[in-house]
């Protein structure tokens, strides 16, 4: 057969490898012929591991002729945002101070898709220790969108969206600490879900926030991230994450279970925000009523305090963005300024020139935050606000069980054309209230905008561990939107390169 | 410099302690699963977590939280239910994430005391009123205890090529993160130590504690504990504090105590001839006997503390301070009350074997199956004998206790016997019947020897009957060398004693 990768499901090409209609490495090679054909103008990843992912592919492929059980994920071609540890790559987090920084031990979240079989293709390009909401912010390179290669992929995991997008791999994995995952998912028409705090590991990601930074998955359909999230929580919690949680669930087998009967919560004052582009706004409406169609039933819910989550995120987050960043002072590793005499002046130095100017931003309204005097100013009321925001949503669902609305405010921007750091913040509007309550997100495609022509997707929402519940509703809405049982592959680069041999 | 006796006398001192202690009895370390270890080659128990690699976390060592709690329960504190840990930042590489995690203001441990019984020659070192003395002199002084914290202790580095050590002007610092994130415990007193005597004897106090708990060793020399004290005076009936300096490079008791003696002094001078004590830290030169500066604090150090999102907040459950407070063994003082009342001890005595856990042990095992009389002379040999050796054993201190209580041997034979038989397994008993050392109390064999040596020393017998008591001595000595030392002085003094005055 003479298909393109880029058309399988993971699970298709799961079982495909299992059967032996294909061997992990063809699939594995098609893989690296796409990002050879398609990375030069997307420009998705910051490292390709070739050597990785034959020989992952090949131990695939060995376990198959050995009668071995194969992994859910067998031969499924996937990439990794750099902020995420793999021995054998280097993790960049994006940032010249880490741009030589061998991985030396390899992060939970990557090991679990590795033993759920799939192949590591290679690390992805994202902004600057996931500062940021457009990618443009990495040392390296920006990387476009794939439906519009003079638009950003969005950020932070912008690397990761665009490899999904442009169909270089089957599954990638983010990290969204005030949007990461589904802002750029949304820019992208890909699905992104982040998943409840604590229900992936944390360790071997490099932090940006601790209390906010989740790691979840890419897929272009709703199937493929369920069948991720599965291997991502397979093994139940990670000793080596103290914040981790057990989730105990199958999150793809309940993926078409009716909605009828079921509550979907929309928040008027969301869709009338400031910012919000009409043609968002009626796609989700649309989304509203195909929700509606299939015999859910939509409440009003309120969340009086959601306005001032990016004022309180933009104070924890800072805070513990500095105080994670600390560590990166060109002593022991990463880099290190020249010639210099004093410890002060080496660590100052290092610091100036490793870091760009957004991860300096963030450091340095962090360290102002946390100094004495001004904490109790801002630290404690963003704390506050956290525990208010938190009980709006526990409140709002106690009348729903997920809540709709947009993903991002827009469809993808021009590159530069945020150039107000303030202006840059805002694409987070509809996402960053999710991470200050810990709670799970997912985007999902909507087709393309009424007046852009670019992906547009709408959000759910939901409590505290019903991640499952969300990929129900998100499939919900693809059976609707996307008729072909998921998103297509940027129509640019579909097929290019990729062909199953 | 006026000496401290007279300082005290216008100025009282004003001193609290902060204490660290490694918990050097854990296996592992306070956030990962290094190894704890003192003499390994450099950089050996490291991981990515204590080395602070991007995208390390860490998890909380139970067992560590276990010692904080039962170092709590023994320290009278109480113990917080809920807690945190925070970040500290500094830039400095000994601590590899330039954040050290610590506790904020609610520590494991709150509110805690320990009472001191001051007495002899160091009681005398306060002068005041405020403490109500017995008649020795000696007094109870009780100390509180602020807060014990749990936290991680730094990397150790050592700076070549530069003076004193210090990183300015070294050629090459070196790095040894073995240390790094070995489970650290900063207790902090109030500021209710008043004299030098009083500091040491709290430290001494703690650290037997803490040795009985057995969540340290303890060892101020190898710097598993270490201690930084602060001092301020004022003039006595004050109630405002002065001015504080800090002290570090304190790694012994007695370094403790003279440091602070030195600093009172240093501080009175300054401030009887007008001058300003500046707040800062001086650090303890052993050698020359005195205080230097090691820095001037202008202001506060801004350590940015905030609650650290890596670890949740602690709710500990009643059942899990039950399990610390049975954990806890038999504390000194209460081992000290019950030798005083099961084998009516002396109270310093009880409290010197009471005092540390070892030889509170060796004491115990020693007393199986010995006599009620010979139980105050094996407390005696405890006391004034064992300590001078490294290898006696059981079976050689009893053997030597029966040996003094029944006059078989004196208090200097025994000396000589234990210099002989430390570090072997012979016997006490059968070494001083093999070298002839045993002394006998038979009066009838003594007697004969009594009578000869009153015989032969007319003169002095004269001079014992016309009052000159002392001569009596000469008579033992005598008798002594007579019996080849084989008879007992004590017996021979009492036979001699009869005689002359019968």
């Amino acid at each position: 057969m003479a298909a393109n990768f880029d058309q399988l499901s993971a699970r298709e090409i799961a079982a495909g490898v299992a059967n032996g209609d294909f061997t992990a490495v063809e699939v594995a090679r098609a893989a690296l012929d796409a990002v050879e054909a398609r990375d030069g103008e997307v420009k998705a990843f910051l490292q390709v591991s070739a050597d990785l992912a034959l020989a992952a592919a090949e131990a695939t492929d060995r376990a198959r002729a050995a009668g071995e059980r194969l992994g859910p994920l067998a031969g499924v071609p996937v990439a990794f945002k750099d902020n995420m540890h793999l021995v054998g790559t280097r993790t960049t987090c994006a940032s010249r101070m880490l741009e030589n920084y061998e991985s030396t031990f390899t992060a939970t979240c990557v090991q679990r898709l590795l033993d759920a079989g799939a192949t590591p293709v290679g690390k992805t390009n994202m902004d600057e220790f996931a500062f940021g909401s457009s990618t443009e912010s990495s040392a390296f390179h920006p990387t476009a969108n794939p439906w519009d290669v003079a638009r950003v992929p969005g950020g932070s995991s912008g690397g990761s969206a665009a490899a999904v997008a442009a169909g270089e791999v089957t599954v990638s994995l983010g990290s969204d600490t005030g949007g990461s995952i589904r802002q750029p998912a949304s820019l992208c028409g890909v699905v992104g879900l982040k998943p409840t705090y604590g229900a992936v590991s944390r360790y071997g990601v490099v932090a940006f926030g601790s209390s906010l930074d989740q790691v979840g998955p890419f897929g272009r359909r709703v199937e493929d991230v369920a069948l991720a999230m599965n291997a991502l929580t397979a093994g139940g919690r990670d000793p080596w994450d103290s914040t981790s949680q057990p989730v105990a669930c199958d999150f793809a087998a309940h993926l078409d279970d009716p909605i009828e009967g079921r509550r979907v919560g929309v928040v008027p004052a969301l869709m009338e925000a400031a910012g919000l582009t009409d043609e968002v706004r009626d796609a989700v409406s649309a989304a509203a009523r195909a929700l509606a169609d299939q015999g859910a039933e939509l409440v009003e819910v309120d969340l009086p305090n959601i306005a001032s989550a990016i004022a309180a995120y933009y104070v924890i987050a800072p805070c513990e963005a500095f105080s994670n960043l600390a560590r990166f002072d060109g002593v022991r590793y990463g880099y290190q300024e020249p010639g210099q005499a004093t410890l002060a002046e080496q660590t100052s130095l290092s610091r100036a020139h490793g870091f760009g100017e957004e991860a300096k931003r963030r450091q340095m309204l962090g360290a102002y935050l946390l100094s004495s005097g001004v904490y109790d100013t801002y630290y404690y009321p963003a704390q506050q606000v956290r525990t208010l925001i938190t009980a709006d949503y526990a409140r709002a669902y106690e009348k729903c069980d997920v809540i709709l609305m947009p993903a991002a405010p827009r469809t993808a921007f021009k590159f530069g054309e945020l150039s107000d750091p303030t202006q840059m913040y805002a694409s987070d509007m509809f996402t960053i209230s999710n991470n200050i309550a810990g709670n799970g997100g997912v985007s999902v495609p909507l087709g393309l905008g009424a007046a852009t022509g670019l992906p547009v997707s709408a959000q759910l929402q939901g409590p505290a561990f019903a991640d499952a519940r969300l990929l129900t509703f998100a499939r919900a809405i693809e059976r609707s939107f996307s008729p072909d049982g998921g998103a297509p592959v940027a129509p640019a680069f579909a097929g290019k390169g990729g062909e199953l041999a | 410099m006026k000496k401290l006796a007279e300082v005290l006398k216008d100025w009282e001192a004003v001193i609290g302690l902060e204490v660290h202690t490694e918990l050097t009895t854990l296996e592992t370390k306070m956030f990962c699963n290094c190894r704890l270890s003192h003499d390994d080659p450099p950089n050996t128990n490291v991981c990515p977590v204590c080395l602070g690699m991007p995208g390390a976390l860490p998890v909380p060592n139970e067992k560590a939280i276990e010692s904080i709690v039962m170092a709590g329960l023994a320290t009278n504190c109480q113990i917080m239910r809920h807690s945190m840990f925070y970040r500290k930042h500094y830039f400095y590489p000994d601590m590899a994430k330039n954040f050290q995690t610590t506790q904020g203001p609610v520590a494991f441990c709150m509110h805690g005391h320990l009472d001191l019984e001051v007495s002899g020659a160091g009681a005398k070192e306060r002068p005041d009123a405020t403490v109500e003395k017995d008649a020795d002199g000696g007094y109870v002084a009780p100390i509180r205890i602020l807060r014990i914290h749990m936290e991680e202790d730094a990397a150790k580095m050592v700076h070549v090529g530069g003076e004193e050590g210090r990183i300015t002007a070294a050629t090459e610092s070196l790095i040894d993160y073995n240390r790094c994130g070995t489970p650290l415990i900063e207790l902090v007193t109030e500021p209710d130590l008043r004299t030098p005597e009083e500091a040491r004897l709290f430290m001494e106090k703690l650290r037997q504690t803490f040795l009985t708990l057995g969540i340290s060793d303890c060892s101020l020399e190898s710097g598993s504990m270490r201690c930084d004290g602060n001092i301020s005076l004022r003039r006595r009936g004050a109630t405002e504090f002065g001015t504080k300096t800090e002290m570090k490079n304190i790694n012994s008791f007695k370094s403790l105590h003279d440091a602070l003696e030195y600093e009172i002094c240093r501080q009175a001078e300054v401030l009887e001839e007008g001058g300003i004590v500046y707040q800062e830290t001086r650090h303890w030169e052993p050698s020359r006997r005195r205080t230097v500066v090691m820095r001037v604090k202008e202001t506060a150090d801004d350590y940015r503390l905030f609650p650290d999102p890596d670890l949740a907040p602690f709710d500990l459950t009643d059942e899990f301070i039950d399990r610390c407070r049975a954990r806890i063994p038999e504390l000194p003082d209460a081992k000290r009350d019950r030798y005083v009342a099961d084998y009516g001890l002396k109270r310093a005595d009880a409290a010197q074997l009471a005092g540390d856990p070892k030889v509170a042990a060796f004491f115990e095992e020693a007393l199986e199956g010995v006599g009620e009389k010979v139980v105050g002379t094996l407390a005696n040999v405890m006391v004034n004998l064992v300590p001078s050796y490294d290898a006696l054993t059981v079976g050689q201190v009893r053997g030597i206790a029966g040996l003094l209580a029944e006059d078989a041997l004196t208090f200097a034979q025994a000396r000589e016997v234990l210099d002989a038989i430390n570090g072997t397994d012979e016997d006490a008993v059968a070494y001083v019947d093999a070298h002839g050392m045993r002394q006998s109390t038979d009066e009838g064999a003594l007697g004969a020897i009594v009578d000869e040596v009153l015989g032969r020393c007319a003169d002095q017998v004269q001079q014992y009957r016309d009052g000159n008591k002392k001569v009596l001595g000469f008579l033992v000595g005598q008798c002594m060398k007579a019996a080849k030392g084989s008879g007992n002085p004590k017996a021979f003094n009492k036979m001699l004693a009869e005689k002359l005055e019968g």
